[in-house]
Parts: structure tokens; C-alpha cells; sequence
């Protein structure tokens, strides 16, 4: 009650100040004393300090007294903060990942109002509706007549080259329109955005805006780079403005913002780049808005369906996009969203347990703790506290011990998640900010005030309960037995996760790995179109024969296992509605020769086949139809039909963990080849590379063996499971401490017991076993419960365990004897001590 | 602090707590009151009144209103809530024991 009084107190504090003053007054007036006794102010203070103060001073008091008994038990106090703080540092580490990728806004000035904008496919794949975007004359209209926005952007992106890039990475420039930066909500450093004028498709012109990494990092951050020409895909473009700070929408690079129209300056000989430009058949591209003040996203979005209608009969199209407004968070509009969500989930799961472990184990230090100070509990009740006082004072210790613990936990957060996240990605540190920021802040707080209560509420009850001795080994036993459930769950899931990865890197992948070097090519991006590179690839073909001699070679996009690209596809007799996904790779004839993919049935491609509709599928699209016929058939792929003329056995080259559809279609010419060859010697892969640099001058060459994208797929699965160990390791360490503070104290406990036994003739090792029985069966316990979640949750990653079944009776074994070992060595010392009493001086115990 | 002589510590809120059990007051009656009845030795100054009133609030034992004053001046009246009842009986008879044992004491010698 006194405390719902003081926090009304609290929120109507100047109301009360109020009428406390005007009280006073209305006393000096009326005792025509003007100036009674004492300062009126004083009076004021007095009485306003009733309120407050008393209770700070105790809080204060609490505090203080608090940290000079942690500094006395300095070893407790590290091993609680060491164990806290590194759960909670994971747990924080986790959380402030995925409040960057998935929680935290857009960078610019009142983020709420932004949204990003998709198309929504009519028809879902594999019961997914996929989210794309509007081609660019759509989203010229759109932003035109739009009022229910007060602006739409594009995020279009082109890799485009200063020539400063590493091999292989170019830069990423965003084209926009011309009031991108003022319907954002972004600040340029120097300079402006771009003019309305400088974005007319009929009279492009080469100006740009860098980012201020790269303007920092390339340019030195000179501030005289206004105007100055620097060549883009060979092409001098002036510089106009330098954003404010590095600007990221979407977690990916933005190196540098062009206008759309200065696109066909980029790449002066593509004329499809025109048509991207002007076609509202071309490909969708992402793009994003501002509300206009007052508007709901709802009303947004019907508007602007009405206006898509409106272009699309203007232009002869039927029907109209479902179009939905999202949060402009990363992983909105992804794809790949839901599986990263499941990760996180799994994840997430992971580290709270760490965290209830960590509890669980300062939990039973405490209980040992609140033993030992049973005296000075007495002590304070018999001088007249009331047990809330002491169970509040035995919590504020808890909470001092838990927000040191967040302390420790925020420092983690600093530097862990870049560091495993490079290492899970195998890529530099990614573009977006990965620190702790405000809301991952409130989260330590509030998960610290959780973890004080998790850890401190019982036993400062327990502690403090009249008659506590019984029901305290009970405790205990309850925490023991959580602390060993949660560790064999971690143990568990990162056994399997190791074991998968440990198969997969010794699987036959069903192609020949081993020799095998994959040139990469970087074309001279200004010089190219669809038929520059198909003649490029054409002519590599052919001159390549010359080179290579007896050697395999082929030409593909891109080499197996580096990425994926998919499309969709159904039967001809299916309808859109069975949509389903299947990888899609380009290759040259020889491909399946140079790579020992045995042809099931069929041929492979020929020199003929280029441009043609025809594809090789592999086995497992190949069981659509009965008795291996499938040659011949027919396969509608991304809306198009296509005849299958061979059928390619199954290989692990797209995905490690399992083998889905795949096909297989000649080169199209949209995408650089890269060039695979089986050879013995590197004096053939160099000849291959002078070919490609002598047939197109500018190209740039990097060989690399096959191997190395193998490596890089099980290297951040590899990764990922060794953080699993990790915890797992860590979860195993506080169990084995948490169950030698168990022994011991039993032991402790029984100290007189055990001596009138051993007095009565028992021998050592059946006391000891007795002893160690009795808290065991707590053990016990928490293998089994910890057994029976391991095997509903490790059904959570099955999906990452490549082919290892989750119920893996391996692992489990393996488990079990490593708790089991790590519970002998915990009952080792115990025992040891055990089996030394004296009877004599044991019956003089205590 | 104050010039006037201080009244035994601990004793003003049980002396007001006795005063309102007379019936509502505002604080300049309550201060009159305690004068008045004990014949001008008990003199209250503002800074030890208001403060002390600001306890009873915060413990819940009394309870405020507004109201207009007998010359029709806005003024706050305190009234005794039932726990506040409670808490001057209790206090009484640990005053009145208290006064005994020194009493006593002061006998013996």
C-alpha cells in the first residue's frame, strides 16, 4: 500500500508540490505571521522529502551493503559474473544480430513513415507468395502521380566498377531519382542530391553521389571532391554530393547512387539497358516510399494499385499487382526470410537456455551461500527485520550481481557478433551496423532483472524460511537437475550439428572435386551486352580446344556449391498454382564430362544447342515420370516451355544438405562464364586465363581449385556447429561445477552420519556410494528430461544436420557418457573426503 | 533549528494523530489546537508540522480534502482513515508504557 501511495506520489508530483505550497501559505496567512518560524522553503523541502528520501536512503543503503559482501566473497562474485556475464554476453550477442537485420529501421530522419513497397506474385511457389518489385516505367508513374505518398524511391542496384575493387567484388551502385535523398530523409555531407534535370532519360547526365565510406575510404575524404571526374565502368562521372554518414537501406553495400537515367551512360553498349529503362515488360526492381502525413499504409496501398491498374491498361496489360507495404527492416521482402527466422528461433532457444543455465548454477551457489550466512540472517531478523526486509536485501544483491553481469554482457555484444558473424559468412564485416544500440540495451536490462529473479528469488526465500534445512537439498536438487537437462539439450543439438558436418565433408559429393580449377572472368563491364559475351563465350569455347588438349573443360556461370540461383517450374499439365522451385544452372557442353556426372539417359548439350529451349534435369525432376522417360518430355520453366534431352545423375553440387530439383540450360549469354578445368598442371590454367585476356582486352583473371568453394559451403556450417560446441562446452562446465557443489555439500551435510557408519564397520566405498547415490538421482533426472527435449527440439535443426537423423543414437550415447564422465569427476573430490573422515572427529562435527 | 523548544522526537505524529481524532482539522487548527490545549507549550512550527503530516499521508493514516476555511480561504482538512485509528491506539498504549517505565525509573532513585 505504501507503495502504491509513494508512485501515485511519484506521477502526480507537481499537483502535490502544489498544494503542499499553497497549504503553507494559506497557515502564514492566516497565523498573521508573516515570517513564522523557520524558512518556508525549508518547510517545503521537509515535507516533500518525506516522500522520497527514506526509501532512496534504504534502496542506497541495500546498494552499498550489497557490493562490500559481494567484494568479500571476491571468488562466488567472480564465478557468477564470469558465468552470467557470458550467458548473458551470447544471448545479448544473438539478439543484437537480429535487431540489426531485422528490428532496427532505416537510418533517415523519421523511419516510421518509410516503407518498402513489393509486388506480390499472384500464384505462391512451393506455397511461398513471392514479393518482387515494379519495373522501372511503373515506378516512374507511380512516383509521379502518388498522394498518398509523399515520395517513392528506387533501390535498383547495378555493380559497376571504379577499378579500385578486389577481383571479383565491384561496387554497388544504387540508381535513383532525382529527389531520392529528400524523400528518404537522408543528409549529405558536402554538396547536394541529385537536379530534377540531371535525370532525363533523353539527356542523361554522368554526376553522382558517393557514399561516405567509400569517399572516406578511396577518396581520402577530400573535401574538394566536388566536381571532380572520376571514371565509372570507364565512363568520367562528376561528383555532385557525399552522404552525411554510410548510408545502408537494406544491409547490403551502397558504394554510390547515380541517377536512373545516366544507366545507359554505364553501360553504353547494352541496349537492353535502355529498354530496363523505358519497358514495362522489364524486371522488377525494389523500390520504397514515405508516407504522406496522416496516411495509413492501407490507404497507401490501395492507391497505389489503383494507379498500377491504371498504367497497366494504358499499356495494354491485363489485370493488375497485389501490391504490399512492409517495415523497411533488412529481412522484409526476403525470401529467405522465414529459414533465417527459424535459425534465429533455434538459436534464440539455444541461448536462454545458456542463460537459465548460468542462473541455475549462481541459483545453487547462492542456496550454498545463504548456508553460510544463516548466522547473520538470524542475526538481522532477531535485531527486528521483517523477512520481506531481508528477502528484498538478499535480491538487491542479486541484482547488483546480475546488472554487473548485463555490464559484462554489453562488452561481449560489442565485438562477438562481428566476429562470428565473419566467420559464419566467410565475407568481410558486413555493411551494416552490428552493435548494441538502444533497444538491445533495454533488452541486458531487462533480461538481467529476469535472470536476478530466475536465479535470486528462491533461494532468498528458501534462506530465509525458519526451518530451511531440508527443503534446501531439495532446491538444490531441483536446480541440479535443470542445469544437467539444459546442458545435455545444448550438448545434444551441437553433437548432431558437428556429426552432420563431419559427414558432409567426408560424403561423396557425386562430382569429381580433386583437380579440378575454376577460372573466374571479370569482363570489362562497359563493353558489354548479351552478344559481346555470347561471342565471348563462344569464342572462348573454341579457342580453348586448341589449349587444353586432352583436358575436360566447360563453361558455366558459376561454379558448383559457390551460390544458388532458382526459378520455378511445373509440369504442362499442372497449373500455376503447383508452382515449384528448382535450382537452375547455365552450362557449355562438356560440363557433365569435365565435372564425372554420369548422364543417365539422353545426351548432353551440343555446340547446336545454344539459344534453344532444351534442358537437362536431374534424377530427382526425372521421377515426374515413370521408368527413367523422361527425355523427350516437356518442362515449363519460369512460364516457358522447355524439352528435356537428358537426364544427369544426382550430385550434391547446388546444396550440401540435400539434393532437390535441378536443371540444367545452355548459356544465355545475361551472365559472365567462368571457365572449369580438369587438369593436372597450372601451366594449362594459365593458358586458359591468357585466352580469355587475349579474346576481350581488360578482362581480369583469378584461378581458384574447386575445392575452395566446397570448403567456404562446410566452412560456415562448420562454423556454426562449433559455436553450438561451444555452448555445448560451456553448458557442460557449469553443470560439472554445478554438480560438484551438489556432492560436496551432501557430503558436508552427512558428515556425522558417514562417521557413525564407517564407526559401525562400513567400508568407505559403500558409504561414499551411498552418498553419491542419493544426490544422483537428481542426475538422473535431468539426463532423462534433458534426453526427452533433445529429441522434440533437435527436429528444430534437422534441416542443418545434412542427413544426420536427429535421433542419431550416436550422439546421444556420446552424450550421456559425457555427462556421465564429467559427473564422476565431479563426485571425486567429495567422495575423496568422504571416504577420509574420521569417525572420531566426525561425531564431534558441528 | 527552531527557536521554540522541541517536543519529545517521535511524538508530534501521535500528538497529531490524537488531534484529528477530535474531529477534521487543517493544519493551522491542528497547530492552534495543540497550543491551545497545551496551554502554549506546545508550539508547531511549519517546518515540523507539514512534514509530519506528509509521513501520515505517505503511512496512510490520515487522509486530505479541500475545502473553504471558516473566512472562506481554500484550505486542506485532515481526517483520521480507520488504520490511522489503529495506529493511535497502538501508539498510545506504547507511549503510555514508555512513560510508566521512565516514570519508574525516576521513582527508584
Amino acid at each position: 500500500m505504501k507503495t502504491v501511495r509513494r508512485i501515485r506520489y511519484f506521477f502526480r508530483q507537481r499537483q502535490m508540490e502544489r498544494e503542499l505550497a499553497e497549504e503553507i501559505e494559506f497557515h502564514r496567512r492566516i497565523s498573521g505571521q508573516p515570517r513564522e518560524m523557520g524558512n518556508i522553503t525549508q518547510a517545503r523541502e521537509d515535507a516533500r522529502a518525506v516522500w522520497i528520501w527514506p526509501w532512496l536512503q534504504s534502496v542506497w543503503q541495500d546498494v552499498g551493503y550489497a557490493i562490500r559482501n559481494l567484494r568479500r566473497q571476491p571468488g562466488f562474485t567472480l564465478m557468477a559474473l564470469l558465468a552470467l556475464g557470458t550467458a548473458i554476453g551470447l544471448n545479448t550477442s544473438l539478439v543484437t544480430v537480429f535487431n540489426a537485420v531485422a528490428l532496427r529501421p532505416w537510418p533517415v530522419k523519421d523511419p516510421s513513415r518509410t516503407v518498402r513497397i513489393f509486388t506480390r506474385s499472384p500464384q505462391p511457389t512451393n506455397g511461398v507468395y513471392g514479393l518482387t518489385g515494379v519495373s522501372i516505367a511503373e515506378f516512374r508513374y507511380l512516383a509521379e502521380h502518388t498522394r498518398a505518398l509523399s515520395g517513392i524511391v528506387s533501390l535498383a542496384q547495378r555493380r559497376v566498377y571504379f577499378g579500385f575493387e578486389p577481383f571479383g567484388k565491384g561496387s554497388t551502385a544504387i540508381l535513383v531519382g532525382a529527389d531520392h535523398f529528400r524523400v528518404l530523409g537522408a543528409d549529405l555531407l558536402i554538396g547536394r542530391g541529385f537536379l530534377p534535370e540531371e535525370d532525363r532519360p533523353a539527356a542523361p547526365e554522368a554526376v553522382m553521389v558517393l557514399n561516405y565510406g567509400v569517399w572516406r575510404d578511396h577518396f581520402g575524404s577530400d573535401p574538394a571532391i566536388l566536381g571532380k571526374r572520376i571514371p565509372v565502368n570507364d565512363v568520367p562521372f562528376t561528383v555532385v554530393g557525399v552522404s552525411a554518414e554510410t548510408l545502408t537501406l537494406n544491409g547490403g553495400r551502397e558504394d554510390v547512387w547515380i541517377p536512373l537515367s545516366a544507366n545507359q551512360l554505364l553501360f553504353p553498349n547494352d541496349p537492353s539497358q535502355r529498354d530496363w529503362l523505358s519497358s514495362p515488360r522489364a524486371c522488377c526492381e525494389p523500390i520504397g516510399g514515405r508516407l504522406a502525413p496522416g496516411v495509413t499504409r492501407d490507404r497507401a496501398r490501395a492507391e497505389l494499385e489503383v494507379l498500377s491498374s491504371q498504367f497497366r491498361s494504358a499499356q495494354g496489360a491485363q489485370g493488375s499487382a497485389i501490391f504490399v507495404l512492409t517495415d523497411p527492416k533488412i529481412l522484409a521482402g526476403d525470401p529467405e526470410a522465414s529459414p533465417i527466422m527459424r535459425i534465429f528461433g533455434a538459436m534464440f532457444v539455444g541461448v536462454t537456455l545458456i542463460v537459465l543455465l548460468a542462473c541455475a548454477n549462481v541459483g545453487n551457489l547462492l542456496v550454498a551461500r545463504a548456508a553460510a550466512r544463516q548466522r547473520e540472517i538470524e542475526v538481522r531478523r532477531a535485531i527486528g527485520a521483517g523477512r520481506a526486509r531481508i528477502v528484498r536485501q538478499l535480491l538487491t544483491e542479486s541484482l547488483v550481481l546480475a546488472l554487473g553481469a548485463a555490464g559484462i554482457g554489453v562488452l561481449i555484444a560489442f565485438r562477438f557478433p562481428a566476429f562470428a558473424l565473419a566467420r559464419l559468412t566467410d565475407d568481410e564485416v558486413p555493411s551494416f551496423p552490428l552493435t548494441p544500440d538502444a533497444t538491445v540495451l533495454a533488452y541486458v536490462i531487462g533480461l538481467a532483472l529476469f535472470a536476478c529473479l530466475c536465479f535470486g528469488l528462491a533461494p532468498a526465500l528458501h534462506g530465509t524460511h525458519p526451518r530451511p534445512m531440508r527443503s534446501r537439498l531439495k532446491l538444490r536438487s531441483w536446480l541440479l537437475a535443470s542445469q544437467v537437462a539444459l546442458s545435455v539439450i545444448l550438448l545434444t543439438g551441437a553433437g548432431l550439428m558437428l556429426e552432420g558436418v563431419r559427414r558432409a565433408a567426408h560424403r561423396d559429393l557425386g562430382f569429381t572435386i580433386d583437380g579440378v580449377r575454376v577460372t573466374n572472368l571479370e569482363l570489362p563491364a562497359s563493353a558489354l551486352n548479351q552478344t559481346v559475351i555470347r561471342s565471348f563465350a563462344a569464342n572462348l569455347q573454341s579457342e580453348l580446344l586448341g589449349v587444353t588438349g586432352s583436358d575436360h573443360f566447360a563453361l558455366t556461370v558459376r561454379a558448383p556449391l559457390e551460390n544458388n540461383w532458382s526459378t520455378s517450374y511445373r509440369l504442362p499439365q499442372e497449373t500455376r498454382e503447383q508452382l515449384k522451385r528448382i535450382d537452375n544452372q547455365q552450362v557449355s557442353p562438356g560440363y557433365f564430362e569435365t565435372l564425372g556426372i554420369p548422364l543417365v539417359s539422353g545426351r548432353d548439350f551440343g555446340p547446336g544447342d545454344a539459344g534453344r529451349p532444351v534442358i537437362v534435369v536431374n534424377e530427382t525432376v526425372a521421377r515426374h515420370w515413370e521408368h527413367n522417360d523422361a527425355v523427350g518430355k516437356t518442362l515449363v520453366v519460369a512460364g516457358t516451355p522447355r524439352e528435356i534431352i537428358g537426364v544427369a545423375k544426382n550430385t550434391y553440387a547446388e546444396r550440401l544438405d540435400q539434393i532437390g530439383p535441378v536443371l540444367y540450360q545452355p548459356l544465355t549469354g545475361w551472365d559472365s562464364p567462368k571457365v572449369i578445368l580438369r587438369s593436372g598442371t597450372q601451366e594449362t590454367a594459365s593458358k586458359v586465363e591468357d585466352v580469355a585476356r587475349r579474346i576481350l582486352p581488360g578482362t581480369r583473371v583469378q584461378t581458384v581449385p574447386l575445392s575452395t568453394y566446397v570448403d567456404r559451403r562446410l566452412g560456415a556450417s562448420r562454423a556454426g556447429a562449433q559455436i553450438a560446441g561451444l555452448l555445448g562446452v560451456f553448458a557442460l562446465a557449469l553443470a560439472t561445477v554445478g554438480m560438484f557443489g551438489v556432492f560436496a555439500y551432501a557430503v558436508q551435510q552427512r558428515t556425522k552420519e558417514i562417521g557413525i557408519r564407517m564407526a559401525l564397520g562400513a567400508r568407505p566405498a559403500q558409504v561414499v556410494g551411498a552418498v553419491i547415490a542419493s544426490s544422483s538421482r537428481a542426475i538422473a533426472a535431468g539426463l532423462v528430461v534433458g534426453f526427452m527435449a533433445a529429441l522434440v527440439g533437435s527436429r528444430l535443426i534437422a534441416q542443418y544436420l545434412y542427413g544426420v537423423s536427429p535421433l542419431d543414437p550416436r550422439t546421444y550415447l556420446l552424450v550421456a557418457a559425457i555427462l556421465a564422465s564429467a559427473a564422476l569427476a565431479a563426485s571425486y573430490l567429495p567422495s575423496h573426503r568422504a571416504a577420509k573422515i574420521d569417525p572420531l572427529t566426525a561425531l564431534r562435527h558441528e | 533549528m527552531g527557536t521554540a523548544p522541541e517536543i519529545l522526537p517521535g511524538t508530534l505524529d501521535l500528538l497529531i494523530l490524537r488531534t484529528l481524532g477530535g474531529g477534521t482539522k487543517h493544519g493551522y487548527g491542528i497547530a492552534q489546537h495543540l497550543k491551545l490545549v497545551s496551554e502554549d507549550v506546545l508550539q508547531v512550527g511549519e517546518s515540523s508540522l507539514y512534514p509530519a503530516l506528509q509521513r501520515l499521508l505517505l503511512n496512510g493514516w490520515v487522509k486530505a480534502e479541500w475545502g473553504a476555511s471558516e473566512n472562506n480561504r481554500r484550505a486542506r482538512y485532515y481526517t483520521l482513515t480507520t488504520a490511522g485509528r489503529k495506529q493511535l491506539t497502538r501508539e498510545r498504549q506504547e507511549f503510555d508504557r514508555m512513560i510508566g517505565a521512565i516514570h519508574k525509573v525516576f521513582e527508584s532513585a
